[in-house]
């Protein structure tokens, strides 16, 4: 009873044996998953980030070997081969992609950088421009006044009683036209103002004469009409005493208001 | 000891023993490789396949469902492979969307970066 049941397995596993050694040990699937693992098994980007999918691809790719080696069905064997390769690119992804997060995390720093750079560039040509306008101001000899900037047209700039700039006069409305040819944005508003000697109407006639004269200066430098206004005030806010003769030549002036960036005055 | 062999005795072991070899048996019903290839499709759909891998989404989709009608009819070996590969194909349509999506990050900072350089340049000049 023994021996034949011993003589039966011997035959079973002599036909094993048999089908064992007929089968080739080559496969192209075979090669080639292990050949997608072989590239990628010393990548360091892989090793940091696709571990668990090369180990995958490696366990794989043994049992596709060993079931090559065993005589197995050969859809079983190109079925494991082709897990064990979509587990190696799998993993090759996984590494790849990790390597871009990193670019990307390096590249996002660089243009953090060059943001700051440039809004220290702005913020630096802001403050430049802001001195440059205040050293134009300073040069105009505009003050600073609850109604912006204002450039005071002294009497003697005047020819006496008459409306005609002097050259000195005429320098300064050039300075003021150099400005505004500049600051293309500012407007200017032109005052006439007389002291209370003689008749009020002709102060008034007089002091809108005087600043229409700086309007026609102004002009004659380029400055086109629409960005200057004009007014006279005569004997009106006086900013000096008219009973001393010092005082009432402080009161016969022209005052340019100049406007803001976007282009408003605030009149009288 | 007796000289010889039993024949039924000797058929019955090599035919069962026959029957091992050739294949293992059609085995459980692939439940839980069903499951593992529908999530991994559900995931890679979640890393935009659709979008950057269409192609070997569909491939992973097709199998899922031949894998299903294969299934009906008890078919389950050839169905658990089937199902495994769908897997690891979506796995891999997941993984090269992202590596995509990534790549396309770099470029579009780095186009960024280009922009912010030529506007610093033409300020500076």
């Amino acid at each position: 009873m023994n021996s034949t049941l011993s003589i039966g397995f011997a035959l079973g596993l002599s036909v094993l044996m048999v089908g064992c050694a007929s089968t080739p040990q080559q496969n192209a699937s075979v090669d080639e998953a292990r050949s997608a693992y072989m590239a990628i098994e010393q990548d360091p980007n892989v090793a940091r980030s696709g571990s668990a999918q090369l180990r995958q691809a490696k366990l794989e790719l043994d049992r596709a070997q060993a079931l090559l080696e065993d005589g197995a069905d050969i859809n079983q064997v190109e079925h494991v081969a082709y897990l064990a390769q979509r587990h190696a690119e799998i993993a090759l992804q996984q590494g790849k992609r990790a390597d871009l997060e990193e670019e990307i995390s390096s590249v996002e720093e660089r243009r953090k950088q060059l943001m700051l750079q440039m809004k220290s560039n702005e913020a630096n040509e802001a403050r430049m421009e802001a001195e440059a306008l205040r050293a134009e101001m300073a040069a105009l000899k505009a003050e600073q006044t609850e109604r912006g900037m204002v450039l005071t047209l002294g009497d003697v700039l005047f020819d006496l009683n008459k409306a005609d700039l002097k050259d000195a006069g005429k320098r300064s409305v050039e300075r003021l036209a150099d400005f505004m040819k500049q600051y293309q944005e500012r407007r200017v508003l032109i005052e006439g103002y007389t002291d209370s000697t003689g008749a009020a109407e002709y102060n008034q006639k007089l002091s809108e004469r005087r600043a229409v004269s700086v309007q026609q200066e102004l002009m004659d430098q380029g400055i086109p009409g629409s960005r200057i206004e004009v007014e006279g005030y005569g004997e009106a806010y006086p900013v000096a005493t008219n009973d001393t003769s010092a005082g009432r030549q402080q009161n016969r002036r022209v005052e340019i208001v100049i406007s803001d960036e976007s282009g408003s005055i605030s009149t009288r | 000891m007796k000289p010889h062999l039993s024949l039924p005795r000797t058929l019955t072991t090599l035919a069962l023993a026959t029957l091992m070899t050739a294949c293992a048996g059609p085995g459980p019903k692939p439940d839980s490789e069903l499951q593992s290839a529908e999530s991994a499709i559900k995931q890679a759909e979640a890393s935009d396949a659709r979008q950057f891998q269409p192609v070997l989404l569909n491939e992973a989709m097709n199998k899922v469902a031949d894998a299903r009608a294969l299934i009906d009819e008890e078919q389950y070996t050839q169905a658990r492979r089937l199902l495994e590969q769908a897997e690891v194909d979506a796995q891999l349509a997941g993984a090269r969307s992202e590596t995509e999506k990534a790549q396309r990050a770099v470029a579009e900072i780095n186009n960024n970066i280009e922009n912010l350089r030529q506007q610093l340049n033409s300020n500076q000049q």
